[in-house]
């Protein structure tokens, strides 16, 4: 097949099994769908990026030449009156003025026949960029999808007053990633924020899921805010639409953006800040973790927030060296300090990944908004390493939360001797997270180094961010260590929780850790053979090596990356380890966790983490990175405007 | 000789260094008290004693943990003194210290958990200084290796007044000295016995005493950096700000969790943050 064709397949096919799923309510019919059609879109992934090979990137158009016409404008009705509708229908007033805005815009350009013909052969657009996406969504996606056949199960059995709807839950998952494959190879404007809108959609009726009034809150909130970005990314649109060639996205990236251009930039960066929960967007993706967990996973790993900092990479090149691209970058490094700060003060495990994902694309954003080859390629490792690490995560916290009931941190106290096979999982996660070294500690390393050499005290500043952000990582992701790794003994009880793991969350969890360490073990080649290529091609840069493998390093990182499952596999070959007692100022202290109090009696050992409480507030640093970060946001977009 | 070789005399010579060093602290310790103290070369006997007594294990993942934590900590000192970049030796330097962390939280005794928090909170309040003190060496002498560093024409404590200030308040965490000494003590009737190894015995407890003479030897490595004209000129500063750690041993008594944070942090970003902004403000 031509990579035109493959393409096409490609986005269609989720498309098509999801039609398909919502025709079927029959459960075994469903998760044999499921499975194959996950299977199938994981094979045309694969065989996308085989077909593309190794070139720096191709345009086409529509099959016969066809083209795009009244289309878009269909389509864009059709999203505006589903948002009307729903709306309506739970009395919300801003998100129809919001989608009837962008609708009015998008009719405006349509009748004042302000659009230009796009050109029928540059529709699309596909680079090593578009790959790696491709494989991100392709691969992590449909696991995701499948995990959700074991996670729903039991998730509808222990809260069995949510009606269930899985049959509506499976199609959307499915539609989401044709709508994220849609989104990473658009190349004329108007066509990507079709396939943006979707996805805005997709994630508003996930999170609503339960539909009890709490998530039906947050997932309006969710629409709000990426409604809001999608009205920013209509209105550049607008504002291209008189510039010859500007809403073909390859020729307006293709260089520093100047004069005209640059408001238009500054309104998209301002689109993918709300897709990639920047703050003063962030609460969204907050609100999200009320959704079931394979929600989670898909709009933190390899759906939503992507599209965000995909969008933010693809601008990389025009942003580069401008203020606006300083204040983009300044919104995404004090997200990322400041999420940081609130999640050492959070309990909730889920809450604390969803900040550790804030900040992770706030690293991505900083690195985008300054536009050096060196930060694309730190952008697009934190993407590669940070979505196999964060479904990982999130699928596992599912597992853990069906068996255990609990999203407390607290309470996942000796899960080691609990779930020893689900706690080997969790610790590849995390390694992968932040021990790991190719991961995203590498990627810290070289963006300290690339921002050594900006200029002033935005370079000061920058650094300062990242070295107390970077220390606040290492304390939020000890103390949930501490949490798995301790010690105690258990019950027969205890000891069976593991066994009723279903077989689907332990395959999709398996292969993500194998992902993991096989992504760690392949740095080199990612690096050499994409990625670099990738940000020598985007920037028109001299070739350069981007990842030096010193062998010192690689056996010191190595070794780093397997010493945590190491340990868990340790622990669990000796299950019934009789522990012995620890000690207790001299009083008899014994393993289930009683010891002798001092006037007789017996109390129960709870030992709780540190939060920082009364040093760092949570509620203070979420509001204040809020308002910081929206007065940054409200700067560049001014910038924008006054510089020209 | 190569940096191959310094590395390799890193792992071999850092335990003497620290253990002497240890032992001339527990003297001097002694004599400000006055008393007499022990002789020189007991902490080698205490540990060589430590080796031969019997482990009692709370949770057998400590030990796996506790070598991991020796073998880092050898390990960034010879990344160091090997020519790794400055920065990355940071980030190995911080994973040794969590690993000290996981295993006394292994234990899950109250004690344990206890030192193993607090432990985390100054690693939290010393990590952003390590991370800053190396960007602002290698912004002044434009390297990013020890050697690189040391062949530079600047000297680098001159440039960085604020940093070499900021170094002495937070070696006193990494020194494990007063008033910072919040998740261990080698004073057993403290409120925290002895925190992070209340649950550590026999050879664990070994590889935590020869890890921490790693770590000395390491601090003594970053001093030369500042001091990278010559390398005497470094131990001497370094041993003048050891004096200065064991007087203030010896003169305070340890504070609470939270003013360890504040004040360090305050430490690191009004000094060594200052520092950074005018070297990058006046464009070096």
């Amino acid at each position: 097949m031509s990579l035109p064709s493959i393409v096409f397949a490609l986005v269609a096919l989720p498309a098509i099994v999801g039609a398909i799923l919502s025709l079927f309510t029959q459960a075994t019919l469903r998760n044999a769908i499921v499975v194959i059609g996950g299977l199938l879109v994981a094979a045309m992934a694969v065989a996308t990026v085989a077909t593309f090979g190794g070139a720096d990137g191709a345009f086409f158009g529509l099959p016969g030449n066809m083209a795009l016409g009244q289309t878009l404008i269909v389509v864009d009705f059709g999203l505006t009156a589903f948002v009307v509708a729903i709306s309506l229908k739970h009395r919300r007033v801003l998100a129809p003025i919001l989608a009837l805005a962008q609708f009015a815009i998008a009719l405006y350009l349509e009748v004042a026949g302000r659009l230009p013909e796009p050109d029928p052969q540059r529709l699309f657009w596909v680079d090593r960029l578009s790959m790696v996406m491709i494989l991100v969504i392709g691969l992590i996606g449909p696991l995701i999808c499948i995990n959700a056949i074991g996670y729903m199960r039991a998730y509808h059995r222990s809260s069995p007053m949510i009606q269930g709807r899985r049959t509506v839950f499976f199609s959307l998952l499915f539609v989401f990633l044709a709508a994220m494959f849609g989104l990473v190879v658009s190349n004329y404007l108007p066509l990507m924020l079709v396939f943006w809108e979707i996805t805005t959609i997709c994630s508003f009726l996930l999170i609503g899921y339960t539909r009890t009034d709490e998530t039906i809150g947050y997932a309006f909130r969710a629409l709000n805010m990426n409604l809001l970005g999608g009205l920013g990314f209509g209105v550049a649109i607008v504002l291209l639409s008189s510039q010859t060639g500007g809403l073909d996205l390859a020729i307006l990236t293709h260089g520093p953006a100047a004069g005209a251009l640059l408001p238009a930039i500054a309104l998209l960066a301002f689109a993918g800040i709300t897709k990639s929960a920047q703050m003063p967007f962030s609460s969204w993706l907050i609100g999200a973790m009320y959704a079931p967990s394979p929600t989670s996973a898909l709009l933190h790993s390899s759906t939503m927030v992507k599209a965000g900092v995909f969008l933010l990479l693809r601008l990389s090149p025009a942003m580069s060296g401008s203020t606006v691209g300083y204040l983009v970058a300044f919104v995404g490094l004090l997200t990322f300090l400041f999420v940081s700060l609130v999640a050492v003060t959070e309990q909730n495990t889920k809450k604390v990944l969803a900040y550790s994902t804030i900040g992770s694309l706030g690293l991505i954003v900083g690195c985008a908004g300054i536009g050096t080859p060196e930060l694309a390629w730190v952008g697009v490792m934190i993407i590669i390493f940070h979505a196999l690490a964060k479904s990982l995560l999130f699928l596992v916290i599912g597992t853990i939360e069906q068996r255990l009931y609990t999203k407390n941190m607290e309470n996942l106290d000796a899960l080691l001797s609990l779930m020893p096979r689900v706690s080997a999982l969790f610790l590849i996660g995390i390694s992968g997270m932040f021990i790991a070294p190719f991961g995203i500690a590498i990627a810290k390393w070289t963006a300290i180094r690339a921002f050594l050499s900006v200029p002033g005290p935005a370079g000061a500043a920058m650094i300062l961010i990242m070295a107390f952000g970077s220390s606040l990582t290492i304390f939020y992701w000890g103390k949930l260590l501490i949490k798995i790794l301790s010690a105690r003994r258990q019950t027969d009880y205890e000891r069976s929780i593991e066994n009723r793991v279903s077989r689907y969350e332990w395959l999709t969890e398996g292969a993500l850790a194998l992902g993991v360490i096989a992504a760690t073990a392949c740095v080199g080649l990612i690096s050499n053979q994409v990625v670099g290529p990738y940000a020598l091609t985007a920037f028109a840069a001299a070739p350069r090596v981007f990842l030096a493998i010193d062998p010192a390093i690689l056996l010191v990182m190595l070794s780093a990356t397997l010493l945590l499952p190491f340990v868990a596999v340790l622990s669990w070959l000796n299950p019934t380890y009789d522990h012995s007692d620890f000690y207790a100022s001299g009083r008899s202290a014994n393993v289930g966790h009683v010891m002798g109090a001092a006037l007789g009696g017996i109390k129960r050992v709870t030992l709780r983490n540190y939060y920082l409480d009364g040093v760092v507030s949570g509620g203070l640093m979420f509001r204040t990175g809020t308002v910081a970060c929206g007065a940054v946001l409200a700067a560049m977009v001014a910038a924008s405007v006054v510089i020209r | 000789m190569t940096p191959a070789i310094y590395a390799l005399l890193f792992v071999l010579l850092a335990p003497v260094f620290g253990g002497l060093l240890a032992g001339i602290d527990r003297i001097v310790s002694a004599r400000m008290q006055g008393r007499v103290g022990p002789p020189l070369l007991q902490p080698f006997y205490d540990v060589g004693k430590l080796l031969q007594k019997r482990t009692r294990q709370i949770n057998p993942i400590a030990e796996p943990l506790l070598i991991a934590h020796l073998g880092y900590m050898a390990a960034t000192g010879a990344l160091l003194l090997g020519g790794t970049d400055l920065i990355f030796t940071v980030f190995v330097y911080a994973l040794a210290a969590l690993l000290l962390v996981l295993a006394a939280g292994s234990a899950n005794s109250p004690f344990s958990f206890a030192g193993a928090e607090r432990e985390l909170v100054v690693l939290l309040a010393s990590e952003p200084f390590f991370i800053l003190m190396m960007v602002a060496v290698c912004k002044v002498t434009a390297a990013s290796t020890f050697g690189g560093v040391l062949a530079s024409s600047q000297l680098v404590a001159v440039q960085l007044p604020g940093v070499l200030l900021a170094f002495v308040v937070v070696a006193t965490i990494k020194l494990r000295k007063s008033p910072f000494d919040i998740s261990i003590s080698h004073h057993p009737h403290q409120e925290l016995v002895s925190g992070l190894t209340s649950d550590m015995s026999g050879r664990l407890l070994a590889y935590v005493e020869l890890a921490h003479w790693y770590e000395s030897a390491l601090l003594c490595a970053f001093m030369v950096l500042l001091f990278n004209w010559s390398v005497p000129l470094g131990l001497l500063a370094f041993a003048v700000a050891y004096a200065l750690e064991v007087l203030v041993d010896n003169a305070t008594s340890r504070i609470k969790w939270q003013l360890v944070l504040r004040s360090t942090w305050a430490a690191t970003l009004l000094l060594c943050g200052g520092n950074l902004l005018a070297l990058f403000v006046m464009g070096r």
